[in-house]
């Protein structure tokens, strides 16, 4: 099979979907014949034009808001936010009205849009264009939340993003975009709240986001040197989240850690580690552990930085601990 | 068409008015957008407009009454003669808690003052003087009383306008700060008084000390336990509780393993699953030497078991008595007390060991002194009783047979106790058995007639 | 006098008319704790919603505010779905789940009464960049207060609007009073400036005149259907309450004599009335039959909407998204 980067991905999907429906349309700063900073929508101007790709000011509340009131009049946009740290920016739109408008009209209107952003530290772009923002929409009932961890993903859940009729925020992460994956010529959609189990084993679950899924399975790959077997699951949504992968792959196991790059402090970790303790606490042999982020704004100085995320180093050293019977955090 | 004149919402979160005064009488006319009433809320004080014209009749409610919202309160009609009093009908209901509950003093509708927090970290303060007297008026800016904190003495002013219709608190008392020391009517008070802060005028007085007490020995008994548990971490802990993992519990008891025994032959805490493997491995137990457990099964010719049931409500209002005023909040010290009351022949000590919620204590001679200052102090080991408070399990009926000691089980269906008494025939001849529940039964019916 | 004039008249008249008896009902249901929640009436600004929303079509989209009664009764909404959405029952347009802030007949066009002041500027100005990339020529309203311009979102989205010349128009609906502030005590310079700033071609017109307002907005309707939008209008009116129904010792930041001032002498109903009567398109018997009519099927409504069910609790994780 044909491998492909992810930015290419992004970008093999949204030109295909748009191709197949008109009301779609693209808008964003620098979206047009610039393609993002990143590159990830070059061409898609020359294809569509300046009427379906669209370069906005930088008004980030200004024009998600247009997308909000575009999306409830038959039109289905996407917007590019260039930083997922630029959220902050657009939250009443996104959370006050693209999220209740459904519910706050009894069913009646709807927000078909997509808001396809990014996430990741270790870019050494510092505090305020590496945070990994995800945890705040998926607080909020009425949003979809995707993840992609690959190429294939980023493709098959962009494509399903754009047909959803929901608002969707994709977090894409902005180290991955070189990164390449086999994906197939042919059309294929990846389906929202169906977890990817990316490798099986029965010693510990090992559940992972976006790019803590590569961390997780070189975590595996150590472990399985040493005689300790790792499953590695990839929720690929979190927000419809297939808890019943994880919590099947977790009463097999008996033990879990759930890495996601946000921070560690209320955010995924927490969350999922909870649905699990609730739900299969009789499976559990040892503790769910979580990993995120460090619970600090992300450094500049490379030294500082690359200490804040998690790595496959330490989820092996937890996983060894977890599935050696250690005693963790007894008291 | 007579209007009805109801008392507005008019607060983002309320429930009732206060109507501060009538700015027309009954009979008045009244034009549409006439100021009708003042009505306090949760806000401020407002002016309630007339929403038609007419005359003021069928008046309700008077200056001082809390009304529900919603509630009609007067009518506006053609003419001043039609003075009907609003039809029930009208969802008029009667104020909920409108009437104030009676005690033995009742405290006058008002303002009540608090002992203001002037200093940085005072929790009381010296009333010093009362610069009012009972009955007085006085305005929002008069100085009410002279107040002594860490800092200095203070004038504290009325705050509120009205009349004082109570002084709750005498020169010289420390009063909390947060309690009650006045109360300032908006009436002219029918019969003003001044009482001491200990007739119950500031009740935020015991809290705080009464907690700090209460919880002093559970302080205690965790202070003593922690540094052996530190030291071992993987090792059996001295509370006999076993670190196990949630599938390790599961599996043992699915497959009838007690990983007691696994503690008891030195295995390394905490268990997971695979500790099961050693578990089933460990020797089978020898007939003969039986555990604890299996002397339930002695036979049953050999023990006795006596049931008595009592209303419950006696023990309930007498914990409550107990709390409020001795301060006691372990029920279960009063519970050892009933049962070593019972029991007790001699002056010989005696040791009440209660089990509630999974954990229990042991009381030393619980009964004395008397009333319930018994700690939860006495050394671990076999006492001479033990009470099952089963009173919050769903459970109605027990027979587990003897054990080591003569058992107490407290049960409870509805509103009754059911207290079974269950002891080897060794332990307790007959007549001492009958005693003991029957002893136990009547103090738990009417406690306070048995401590007099 | 032509025939379908007296009609437009005779149904401004009787809009207008029914957004007062709307808000009278209201506010009584309010204030006697039959209605949950808290509302904030339309009451004076009669001549804004029905003047603009009579120049629309169905297919228009509006976007309305807090206090939005007024704009969904002119888009065309019974009273009936209207009560029961104020009393939280399964009839109300929004099926209970919106209430008084958030009431919209969508049906009609109306994207919803936004409880975020200048909350719903993208929105109405999204749907304009949709109607002009779908070429259907509709146009959209965005009904906004005084208050809202000190909201940032407001000079992005004109700014976007007057770039790509999207078929919106502004409609401040300036009644004198940002809450419970005066506006003047919030907003510098001048408002209508700020929309020139942007090229946005603006207009100052009088909201207590229904003829006025619906004159000027069915000129600008028609050029922005053309492509000639975005515009602006600044429609000096005034609010009879509060900011919100309780809000009612005001006397710290509005006059008695102001308020009865406009009520007496700049009511767009009453003066409308008195317009219609001194044309001969209706007598003041006719004038009195609409009132009565139109109060009744308040009542009924009222009286409809308070018997009417509530929703299933089984709802209340309906519609959180859609299929």
């Amino acid at each position: 099979m044909r491998e492909i980067t992810l930015s290419k991905a992004v970008n093999e999907a949204i030109a295909e979907e748009m191709r197949r429906d008109p009301t779609v349309f693209l808008l964003g700063e620098d979206v047009a014949e610039a393609g993002t900073p990143f590159k990830v929508l070059s061409g898609l101007v020359e294809e569509f034009g300046t009427e379906r790709v669209i370069d906005t000011p930088i008004s980030e509340p200004g024009f998600v808001g247009l997308a909000v009131g575009a999306a409830m009049t038959g039109t289905r946009p996407i917007v590019d936010l260039m930083f997922g740290d630029f959220i902050f920016l657009v939250m009443d739109q996104l959370c006050n009205q693209a999220a209740k408008t459904h519910y706050m009209s009894g069913g009646k209107l709807n927000v078909p849009m997509v808001l396809r952003t990014n996430m990741g530290a270790t870019r050494r772009s510092a505090a305020q264009h590496s945070q990994s923002l995800h945890a705040l929409v998926a607080h909020i009932p009425g949003l979809k939340v995707a993840m992609p961890s690959s190429a294939y993903e980023a493709k098959g859940l962009m494509k399903t993003a754009i047909r959803d009729n929901n608002p969707v925020v994709i977090f894409e992460d902005k180290l991955m975009y070189q990164d390449k994956a086999p994906v197939p010529e042919e059309e294929y959609l990846i389906p929202f709240g169906v977890a990817n189990i990316k490798r099986e084993g029965t010693d510990i679950t090992l559940i992972a986001t976006s790019s803590m899924v590569q961390v997780a399975e070189k975590a595996a790959e150590i472990l399985e040197k040493e005689g300790i077997s790792a499953e590695v699951i990839d929720p690929r949504t979190i927000v419809p989240l297939d808890e019943e992968t994880l919590l099947k792959s977790v009463r097999k196991t008996s033990r879990a850690i759930v890495i996601d790059e946000g921070h560690q402090s209320y955010g995924i970790t927490g969350e999922i580690a909870s649905r699990l303790t609730e739900k299969a606490f009789y499976h559990l042999d040892a503790p769910v552990m979580r990993m995120g982020a460090m619970d600090v704004p992300v450094p500049f100085s490379p030294a500082l930085e690359d200490v804040t995320v998690p790595t496959p180093e330490g989820v092996a050293a937890n996983a060894r601990k977890l599935c050696g019977g250690e005693l963790i955090h007894a008291a | 068409m007579p209007h009805e004149v109801i008392m507005p919402a008019l607060g983002m979160a309320q429930d009732s008015g206060v109507i501060v005064s009538w700015l027309k009488q009954p009979g008045d006319a009244v034009a549409e957008g006439d100021a009708l009433f003042e009505v306090e809320t949760d806000k401020a004080t407002m002016e309630v407009e007339a929403q038609g014209s007419g005359y003021l009749t069928g008046v309700t409610a008077s200056a001082g009454d809390a009304v529900p919202v919603g509630q009609v309160i007067a009518m506006i009609t053609e003419t001043a003669e039609e003075d009907s009093a609003p039809s029930p009908a009208n969802g008029a209901e009667a104020p909920p808690d409108a009437e104030p509950a009676s005690g033995d003093r009742t405290m006058p509708e008002g303002k009540t003052i608090i002992m203001p927090a002037l200093g940085m970290a005072q929790d009381t303060g010296l009333l010093v003087s009362w610069q009012k007297q009972p009955g007085d008026a006085v305005s929002a800016d008069d100085t009410l009383f002279e107040v002594e904190t860490d800092k200095a003495a203070m004038e504290v002013p009325a705050g509120f306008d009205g009349y004082v219709a109570a002084l709750l608190a005498e020169p010289g008392e420390e009063i909390p700060v947060g309690g009650s020391v006045a109360i300032i009517s908006a009436k002219k008070p029918g019969a003003p008084f001044m009482q001491s802060a200990k007739a119950g005028g500031a009740p935020a007085a015991k809290a705080p000390g009464k907690a700090a007490e209460a919880k002093a020995p559970e302080a205690k008994a965790e202070a003593s336990a922690k540094p052996a548990k530190e030291a071992t971490p993987a090792m059996a802990r001295s509370d006999g509780r076993i670190l196990a993992s949630p599938k390790a519990r599961r599996l043992a008891l699915e497959r009838g393993l007690d990983l007691r025994r696994l503690a008891e032959a030195g295995h390394p805490q905490p268990f997971h699953v695979k500790d099961l493997e050693t578990l089933a491995a460990l020797p089978a137990e020898a007939p003969g030497t039986e555990t604890s457990t299996a002397a339930g099964t002695a036979p049953a010719a050999a023990s006795r078991r006596l049931c008595a049931e009592v209303p419950e409500a006696g023990f309930t209002a007498f914990c409550a008595w107990a709390k409020d005023k001795l301060g006691i909040t372990d029920a279960a010290s009063l519970l050892a007390g009933f049962a070593a009351a019972g029991l007790r022949t001699g002056d010989s000590p005696l040791t009440i060991a209660v089990s509630a919620f999974g954990s229990t204590r042991h009381y030393a001679d619980p009964d004395r002194p008397w009333l319930g200052r018994a700690r939860a102090e006495a050394p671990e080991g076999t006492p001479h009783l033990l009470l099952r408070d089963l009173r919050h399990a769903p459970l109605s009926f027990v027979s587990l047979g003897a054990e080591d000691c003569p058992v107490l089980t407290l049960t409870r269906h509805g509103e009754t106790l059911t207290i079974t008494l269950e002891c080897g025939a060794g332990q307790l001849g007959a007549e001492a058995a009958l005693t003991l529940l029957t002893g136990f039964a009547g103090r738990m019916e009417q406690p306070l007639r048995h401590l007099l | 006098m032509s025939k379908t004039n007296t009609e437009d008249y005779l149904r401004m008249y009787t809009q207008m008319v029914r957004i007062r008896a709307f808000e009278d009902n209201a506010n009584q249901l309010y204030l006697s704790a039959k209605m949950p929640g808290l509302t904030h009436m339309y009451s004076g600004q009669e001549a804004v919603a029905v003047g603009i929303c009579e120049a629309l079509t169905p297919e228009d989209k509006i976007t309305s505010t807090h206090r939005g009664h007024g704009h969904c009764v002119a888009k065309g909404a019974n009273f009936r779905e209207m009560f029961c959405e104020l009393l939280g029952k399964e009839e109300g347009y929004c099926r209970g789940k919106g209430g008084s802030m958030h009431i919209a007949d969508q049906g009609n066009g109306n994207l919803g009464a936004n409880a975020i002041v200048g909350g719903s500027m993208g929105i109405a100005t999204g749907a304009a960049m949709s109607a002009k990339m779908q070429k259907n020529g509709r146009v959209a309203v965005c009904f906004f207060g005084d208050g809202a311009t000190a909201q940032g979102l407001w000079y992005e989205v004109m700014n976007m609007a007057a770039l790509w010349g999207l078929p919106v128009i502004y409609a401040c609906e300036n009644n004198g009073y940002s809450e419970y502030t005066k506006t003047e005590e919030i907003a510098a310079g001048s408002i209508t400036a700020r929309a020139e700033a942007f090229g946005i071609e603006s207009f100052e017109v009088d909201g207590q005149d229904v003829l006025a307002v619906n004159q000027l907005t069915q000129k600008l309707v028609e050029r922005c259907r053309k492509g000639e939008g975005p515009f602006f209008m600044n429609l000096k009116t005034y609010r009879y309450h509060g900011h919100h129904v309780g809000d009612i010792n005001r006397d710290y930041y509005r006059a008695k004599d102001e308020e009865a001032e406009w009520k007496t002498t700049r009511d767009p109903i009453t003066n409308f009335g008195k317009w219609l009567e001194s044309e001969k398109i209706v007598t003041t018997d006719e004038l009195v039959e609409i009132n009565e009519k139109i109060r009744k099927e308040a009542e009924d409504a009222v009286a409809y909407a308070l018997d009417a069910k509530y929703p299933d609790v089984s709802e209340v994780d309906m519609h959180v998204y859609a299929a």
